[in-house]
C-alpha cells in the first residue's frame, strides 16, 4: 500500500517537474572514466561583460590544457575532464539553483564558481554545505578573511579591497617621499561594493601617508557622461586622480580627461584598466595609465599562457583576474592529483594547505587567501606591468609623471 | 463514471498533488528544491501581482520596489531581530510604501502607470544606494543566516497558500468585483458608488505586502543583499510576464504562466547554453501569438461568484420636507467658455423634469455638476438637503443619485449581472429590489449570465439603466437614454420611465426626443448657450419663440 | 564659466537621451507597440557601426547610411509578420499594450541571444570623433556633439514632418485614435508600419551614434529601453519635440545636480524629476489632455 502511494506522489511529483525527464542520463556513468566539472556563469545579464572576459574564457582553456595533455592523472591514469555550463543569467537565486541542479542531478565532481563578489557570496552557503572546494577568486571583498574561516572550502584569490588600496597609498607614498608628485589626490568611485571598499580603505590610507584629498566624491553605476565628475576634479588641481571605477566608466573617465587635456602626473583608473580592451582602444594614449592588478609579463610561462589564451580563445587576457583564475584551476588539478582521488573534502584541505606550481608562480595560501596578488599596474610598452606589492617578483619601476595625452 | 465519483477523484487527485507539493523537502534532492523554490517565489510574486493589477489593468512595474524593500529589511533587522518580528516589518515597511505611492500614483493610468511605477522602482533603488553610501558607507549587507532550504520552502509555501486564500477571499468579497468594475470602466463604477481611489490603494497594499514578505524570506539565501541583486527590474519584468502569460484575470492564471516559465528557463539553459536566449525568445513569442488569453484562457473560464450587497455604514439623506434636488447658481467654465452659467432650478420629489436644448448648450455638464464628474465653480447644489456640489461621485451615488451616460459605459468584461451587482455593492440604502428584480424591470433578465461587452446597443442602455436602479435611488439621471432607440423601443422606454415614476422615483431627463419629453416631464428646463431661456410645462415652453431661435440658430429664424 | 559648464554638457547629454528616444516615441507614440526591445535593437546597431569600422574601416556616419535602410526595413518586416497581428487582435488599447509587451520581450531574448552568439558578452568601445572642441569655454566631444546635432535636427525634422506633411498629418491621426482614422480613410495597419519602421529608422541613427562614446556589451539593452521609455513618457507620448525637450532637460538636470549637488544623486535626481513632471502633468510636458 505505501509503496502505491509513494508512486503516485512521485508520479504527481513528475507532473510539476518536467525537467527530470530532460536531466542527464549520466549520472551514473562510471565516475573512474572521467572527472566531470560543471559551473553556472553569467553567459548573460549585467555580469557577462566581467564573467566573458576574466573567466569564461579560462575555464574554457584550461579545460583545453587539461585534456590536450590527457587529462587529470588520478592514480596512475589520466582522466579527461568533462563539462556540464550553464547561465546563472546574472542572477543569485539561478546561480544557487544551478550549483543544486550540478551537485545532485549532474552529480559532477568538482564545481568551478560563477564571476563576481555577489554571485561568488549567494552560492558560498550552498557550496560550503554540499562540501565542493569553492575556488571565489572573482571576489574581492574586505570580508574574504571573515568569510574564509566562516567556510573551510573556500578560498580567496584576489586579496581585500583595503588590500588594494593600502598597496596604491604605500606606491604614490613612496613617489611623494621621493619628490616625484605632490599631496593633492582626487578620488572618484563608483557606488558599488567594490568601488565603496576600495575607497574606504583609500581615504584612511592616503591620509596615513599624508596626502589631502582634493575631491572625493561616489557617482552612480550606470553614469552614461562623468565629463561633470572630472570637470571638479581637474579643478582640485591634483598630482595623482585617483578613480575606483567599473569598465564602461574606466573608459569613459580616460577617453574625457584625454579630450579635456587632464594631465595629473598620476592617472589611475580602476576595473577594466588592465583588459585588452584598454589597450585596443587607446593604444599609445594608455602608455603611463595604472590601474589595479599587474602581472609580471617577462615571465616566460605568463608569455606562454597569453599566447595560448589567444590561439584558444580568439583574444588576449585581463592582466589582473584572469591569470589568477587560470592559476587557481592549476591548483584545483594539482590538488586533486595529490589527494589522487575525487575525494572533495581532502582536496579543499590540499587547496589551502599545499603548495602549488602555477603561471603566476609557485602559490601557497595563508588562512584560505592567496596573499601575494598585484594591486597596482601600469601600461608600459604595451604591457601592464606590475608595480605595487614592489616586494612581488618581477615589479616594476613606476613611470612618474604620465606622459602627457597625445 | 459518475460525474460524483469523478468529483470525488478530482479532489483526491488535487489533495495528493497538495500533499506532494508540502512534503517535497521530505523527498526530493536539493535541485527539486531549489526548482520548487523558484516556482513558489515567482507563484507568489505573480499572484500578489495580478490580486491588483488583474483587475485593474495596471501593470505595474514596481514589484522590484517592494520585493527589494522587504530583502533590505531583512538584510538590515535579520541578524538581530527575531525572524517573526522581521517579517512584520518587512509588511509594514511595504505598506507604508505603497500607500505613499498608491496615493500619488493611482490617479495614472494606462502606459503613465506603468512607465510611473517603474520610475519609482528606479528612484527607491538610487535613494536606497545613496543612503548607503554616504551613511552606511557600504552598499552590500551581508546576512549570515542558518536558514535551510527545506526551511524557506515551507516559508514559501505558507505565504503561496496565503496569497491564495487572500486572493480567493478578495475576489468572492465586495472588494474584488469592485475592483474588476474599476478595471472596467473606472468612471462609471465611481458612478456606481464605488470608492475607486480607497479600494485600488487598499489592494494595491495588500498586494505590496505579500511582495515585501517574499524579499524578506528570501534574502538570507543569497547571503549577500545589494541594491543591483534586489531591485533588478528584470524581476518586475519577469513576473509581469509570467502573470500576462498564465492569464492576469483569474486567481490561478498567474501560477500556469510561472510554472512553464520556469521550467522552460530550466530545460532550454541546460540544452543549449549557448542559444537558450534566442530560442526563448522564439518560443515566446509563439506562445504569445497563439495563446491570446493566456495559458488559463486554455482552461475553462473561471467565473466569480457575487457577492452579496454589503451592510451600509451611513443611511442616505433621506429629508422628506422641500424639494428633492435644489440647484443654485451652478456655474461651470472649460477654459473661456462658460458651459454652466448660473444655473438654478429645483427638481420636486416624484416629478420627472426634461432638460432640452441645442447641442452643446450645456446639458450634459449640468449633469455632471450634479453627479460629481464635474465640480461646480461657484453656485450650490443641494440633494435632500445635504451639499453634493463638489463630492466625489461615488458618495453622491451612495446618497441616492444615480445616472446613465450619453455615450454608454458598461462594464464591458463583466456579465449583465455583475454590471447590477457592482452598483449595489457599496449602497447605503437598503436594497429595494434584487438585482434579478431590477433586471426582469429593464427586460434583460434572459441576459443575465452574458458579458456586457457582447450586449446591443440598446440592451447596453437598458443596462445602464438597471445598473443605475441597482442603487436604490431617489433620484436618477438620464443622458439621453431615448437617443437611437426605434419607435416600437421609444415606446417601451418611455412606458419604463413611466413606470419607475409610479414607483415614487425621481427623473431629470437630457432628451431630444420632444415626444418623450411630452409625454413624461410635467416640467422642462430650456438651456442654451449655458444659461436656462425658458421653464415651464413642455407644451408651452416647446413654443415659445426665444426656445424656436435657439433650436433654429440665427436671429432670422 | 560654470554655467556654461553645466548647460553645454547637459545639453550634450540630454542630447544623447533624446536621440535614443525619438524611435520610441514613433514605436511607442504612434504604433502603439511598446517595445521592450527597443535596447537590444539599439546595441545590435551599435555592434553594426563597431563591425563596419573595426572591419572595413568605415565611418560610423557612412555607416548610418547602410543601417538605418536596413534597421527600417528589418523592424517593418517585424512588425509587418508578428505585430500587425496582434493590433488587429486587441481589441482594446489595454490588449494591445500588454500582447506587444509580451511578443517584444521574446523578441527580446532572440536579439540579445544573437548578439551573444556573434560577439560574445564582453565589452567593446572605439575611438571615433573623439577630438575635443571648445565651445564658450567649455570642452566638448565632438562624437556627442555630433549626436546633439542629430537629435536636434532629426527631432525637428520629424516633428515638420508629421506637422506638416500629408503623411505626417494621418500618423498623428492615428497616434490619436486608431477608428476614428479608419475612418476618414486612413490605411491605419500600413501607416503604424511605416510609423513603426521609420522609429526603427531612428534606433539604429542613436545606436550607430551612441557607439562611438559609449562602451556596450550584448546585455545592456535594457538600460536603454530604461532610458528612452523615460524620456518619451516625460515629453509626452508620441510627441517628438516633447521627447527632445524632455531628453535635453534630464541631461541638464544630471549635470547640475552632479556639479552642484552630489554626482551620487543624478540617477536619482533624473528619476525623481520624472516622476514630478508626471505629478504634475500626467500626460507628459507636451502631452494631449487625458482622454
Amino acid at each position: 500500500m505505501f509503496s502505491v502511494n509513494r508512486r503516485t506522489l512521485l508520479r504527481l511529483t513528475s507532473l510539476t517537474a518536467m525537467t527530470a525527464a530532460l536531466a542527464t542520463f549520466t549520472s551514473f556513468a562510471d565516475a573512474q572514466e572521467k572527472i566531470r566539472v560543471g559551473y553556472a556563469i553569467s553567459k548573460t545579464g549585467p555580469y557577462a561583460g566581467g564573467a566573458s572576459i576574466t573567466t569564461l574564457p579560462n575555464y574554457e582553456l584550461w579545460v583545453k590544457d587539461v585534456n590536450a595533455a590527457g587529462g587529470i592523472k588520478l592514480g596512475d591514469k589520466r582522466l579527461p575532464v568533462e563539462v556540464v555550463e550553464y547561465d546563472d543569467r546574472s542572477s543569485s537565486e539561478e546561480a544557487v539553483k544551478a550549483i543544486e541542479r550540478l551537485a545532485n542531478q549532474d552529480k559532477v565532481d568538482f564545481i568551478l564558481p560563477p564571476w563576481g563578489t555577489g554571485l561568488n557570496l549567494a552560492v558560498g552557503p550552498t557550496l560550503n554545505r554540499l562540501g565542493y572546494p569553492h575556488l571565489a577568486v572573482t571576489s574581492v571583498t574586505d570580508k574574504a578573511p571573515e568569510l574564509a574561516k566562516r567556510w573551510s572550502n573556500a578560498t580567496f584569490w584576489l586579496g581585500t579591497s583595503a588590500q588594494i588600496s593600502e598597496a596604491l597609498a604605500d606606491l604614490l607614498g613612496k613617489l611623494k617621499n621621493e619628490g616625484k608628485i605632490g599631496t593633492n589626490v582626487a578620488m572618484v568611485s563608483v557606488a558599488d561594493q567594490f568601488g565603496i571598499e576600495l575607497a574606504a580603505a583609500g581615504r584612511e590610507a592616503f591620509k596615513k601617508h599624508g596626502f589631502t584629498l582634493a575631491y572625493d566624491k561616489t557617482y552612480p553605476l550606470g553614469s552614461q557622461d562623468l565629463q561633470p565628475l572630472l570637470n571638479d576634479a581637474i579643478a582640485a588641481k591634483p598630482d595623482a586622480f585617483i578613480a575606483f571605477s567599473y569598465p564602461p566608466d574606466t573608459i569613459a573617465l580616460t577617453e574625457q580627461a584625454q579630450l579635456l587635456k587632464f594631465n595629473p602626473k598620476i592617472f589611475y583608473v580602476g576595473v577594466g584598466t588592465a583588459f585588452p580592451l584598454y589597450k585596443g582602444k587607446f593604444a599609445a594614449n594608455s602608455d603611463g595609465v595604472m590601474g589595479i592588478g599587474g602581472w609580471n609579463a617577462d615571465s616566460p610561462l605568463l608569455k606562454d599562457y597569453l599566447a595560448r589564451h589567444k590561439t584558444a580563445t580568439g583574444k588576449e587576457p585581463d592582466r589582473w583576474a584572469s591569470p589568477i583564475t587560470y592559476a587557481s584551476l592549476q591548483v584545483l588539478q594539482q590538488a586533486i592529483e595529490k589527494v589522487g582521488k575525487v575525494d572533495r573534502a581532502a582536496v579543499a584541505a590540499e587547496i589551502r594547505s599545499g603548495t602549488f606550481d602555477t603561471i603566476i608562480g609557485k602559490v601557497k595560501l595563508k588562512d584560505g587567501l592567496l596573499q601575494e596578488v598585484w594591486s597596482v599596474g601600469q601600461w608600459q610598452n604595451g604591457e601592464f606591468y606590475g608595480l605595487a606589492p614592489t616586494t612581488l617578483p618581477g615589479a616594476r619601476a613606476p613611470v612618474v609623471p604620465k606622459s602627457q595625452w597625445q | 463514471m459518475s460525474a460524483k465519483a469523478a468529483r470525488t477523484l478530482g479532489w483526491c487527485a488535487a489533495l495528493a498533488l497538495a500533499a506532494a507539493v508540502a512534503a517535497l523537502p521530505l523527498y526530493a534532492n536539493g535541485y527539486y528544491l531549489a526548482l520548487g523554490i523558484s516556482v513558489l517565489y515567482f507563484t507568489i510574486l505573480a499572484t500578489a501581482w495580478a490580486m491588483f493589477s488583474g483587475p485593474t489593468r495596471y501593470i505595474s512595474l514596481a514589484t522590484v520596489a517592494f520585493f527589494g524593500i522587504g530583502a533590505y529589511t531583512a538584510a538590515v533587522l535579520g541578524e538581530t531581530w527575531s525572524w517573526p518580528v522581521v517579517l512584520l516589518a518587512a509588511a509594514v515597511l511595504g505598506a507604508l510604501v505603497a500607500a505613499i505611492t498608491g496615493l500619488s500614483t493611482l490617479r495614472l493610468s494606462g502606459i503613465y502607470f506603468v512607465i510611473f511605477s517603474f520610475g519609482l522602482a528606479e528612484l527607491i533603488r538610487q535613494l536606497v544606494i545613496w543612503y548607503e553610501v554616504n551613511v552606511h558607507k557600504s552598499v552590500g549587507r551581508y546576512l549570515f543566516s542558518a536558514v535551510t532550504q527545506d526551511v524557506l520552502y515551507w516559508q514559501l509555501l505558507g505565504l503561496t497558500a496565503l496569497v491564495f486564500l487572500t486572493g480567493f477571499l478578495l475576489g468572492r468579497s465586495r472588494y474584488g468585483l469592485a475592483l474588476r468594475a474599476i478595471g472596467a470602466d473606472e468612471t462609471a463604477a465611481s458612478h456606481s458608488g464605488i470608492d475607486a481611489t480607497r479600494i485600488k490603494l487598499a489592494v494595491f497594499i495588500l498586494s505590496a505586502i505579500f511582495m515585501s514578505v517574499t524579499g524578506a524570506v528570501m534574502a538570507p539565501r543569497w547571503t549577500y543583499i545589494d541594491p543591483s541583486i534586489v531591485f533588478n527590474p528584470m524581476i518586475s519584468f519577469q513576473v509581469v510576464i509570467m502573470a500576462l502569460l498564465g492569464g492576469a484575470g483569474s486567481l490561478f492564471g498567474p501560477v500556469l504562466g510561472v510554472i512553464p516559465l520556469v521550467l522552460l528557463f530550466e530545460v532550454l539553459t541546460a540544452t543549449l547554453p549557448n542559444h537558450f536566449s534566442i530560442v526563448l525568445g522564439a518560443i515566446f513569442v509563439l506562445i504569445v501569438m497563439m495563446l491570446p488569453k493566456g495559458v488559463i484562457g486554455l482552461v475553462a473560464p473561471w467565473s466569480w461568484s457575487i457577492p452579496a450587497n454589503g451592510a451600509s455604514s451611513a443611511a442616505p439623506v433621506r429629508d422628506e420636507s422641500g424639494p428633492l434636488l435644489r440647484v443654485d447658481d451652478a456655474s461651470k467654465s472649460f477654459g473661456g467658455l462658460r458651459a454652466v452659467d448660473k444655473v438654478s432650478f429645483e427638481v420636486a420629489r416624484g416629478q420627472i423634469v426634461g432638460i432640452i436644448g441645442p447641442n452643446g448648450s450645456g446639458k450634459t455638464t449640468l449633469l455632471n455638476l450634479m453627479s460629481g464628474a464635474l465640480v461646480p465653480a461657484s453656485g450650490s447644489i443641494r440633494f435632500g438637503g445635504t451639499m453634493i456640489g463638489g463630492l466625489k461621485p461615488y458618495r453622491i451615488a451612495r446618497l441616492g443619485l444615480a445616472r446613465t451616460f450619453q455615450l454608454v459605459r458598461v462594464m464591458s468584461d463583466l456579465t449583465v449581472a455583475e454590471n447590477v451587482a457592482a452598483a449595489a455593492l457599496f449602497s447605503a440604502a437598503p436594497a429595494k429590489a434584487t438585482s434579478r428584480e431590477v433586471l426582469d424591470l429593464v427586460g434583460l433578465a434572459p441576459m443575465h449570465d452574458t458579458p456586457a461587452g457582447e450586449l446591443t446597443y440598446i440592451d447596453q442602455k437598458r443596462l445602464e439603466l438597471a445598473r443605475a436602479l441597482a442603487l436604490s435611488p431617489q433620484l436618477v439621471l438620464l443622458d439621453e437614454w431615448l437617443a437611437g432607440l426605434n419607435p416600437s423601443e421609444l415606446e417601451t422606454g418611455i412606458s419604463l420611465i413611466a413606470k419607475l415614476r409610479d414607483r415614487g422615483m425621481t427623473i431629470i431627463m437630457v432628451e431630444h426626443v420632444m415626444d418623450a419629453i411630452r409625454a413624461l416631464c410635467g416640467h422642462c428646463i430650456v438651456m442654451n448657450a449655458g444659461s436656462v431661456i425658458a421653464r415651464g410645462v413642455p407644451d408651452d415652453v416647446l413654443s415659445d419663440p426665444t426656445v424656436v431661435t435657439a433650436y433654429l440658430g440665427g436671429a432670422d429664424a | 564659466m560654470l554655467l556654461f559648464d553645466i548647460v553645454l554638457p547637459g545639453l550634450v547629454l540630454g542630447g544623447m537621451y533624446a536621440l535614443i528616444a525619438l524611435g520610441l516615441t514613433l514605436q511607442y507614440g504612434v504604433a502603439r507597440v511598446m517595445n521592450l526591445s527597443y535596447g537590444e535593437s539599439l546595441i545590435a546597431a551599435a555592434f553594426g557601426a563597431l563591425s563596419l569600422y573595426s572591419g572595413l574601416g568605415l565611418s560610423p556616419l557612412v555607416a548610418l547610411l547602410l543601417a538605418v535602410p536596413c534597421a527600417a526595413a528589418l523592424n517593418w518586416l517585424l512588425y509587418r509578420f508578428l505585430l500587425e497581428r496582434l493590433m488587429r487582435r486587441g481589441k482594446d488599447r489595454g490588449a494591445k499594450e500588454i500582447d506587444s509587451i509580451l511578443v517584444t520581450f521574446g523578441m527580446l531574448f532572440v536579439i540579445q541571444g544573437i548578439m551573444l552568439v556573434a560577439f560574445g558578452g564582453q565589452y567593446y568601445s572605439y575611438s571615433y570623433l573623439s577630438i575635443p572642441v571648445v565651445v564658450l569655454g567649455t570642452t566638448l566631444a565632438v562624437n556627442r556633439l555630433v549626436a546633439l546635432l542629430f537629435a536636434a535636427v532629426i527631432g525637428t525634422a520629424v516633428y515638420l514632418a508629421l506637422t506638416r506633411t500629408r503623411i505626417g498629418t494621418a500618423v498623428r491621426a492615428i497616434a490619436v485614435d486608431p477608428g476614428a482614422a479608419r475612418l476618414v480613410g486612413i490605411d491605419v495597419p500600413s501607416m503604424s508600419g511605416f510609423a513603426f519602421a521609420c522609429g526603427g529608422g531612428l534606433v539604429a541613427i542613436g545606436g550607430v551614434l551612441v557607439s562611438m562614446f559609449l562602451t556596450f556589451n550584448a546585455s545592456m539593452g535594457v538600460v536603454f529601453t530604461m532610458k528612452a521609455l523615460v524620456v518619451v513618457i516625460m515629453g509626452g507620448v508620441g510627441n517628438v519635440m516633447g521627447a527632445l525637450v524632455a531628453g535635453l532637460m534630464l541631461g541638464v538636470v544630471e549635470t547640475a545636480v552632479a556639479r552642484l549637488v552630489d554626482p551620487g544623486l543624478t540617477l536619482a535626481a533624473t528619476y525623481a524629476l520624472f516622476l514630478v513632471v508626471l505629478l504634475i502633468k500626467p500626460t507628459g510636458l507636451f502631452g494631449r489632455a487625458a482622454a
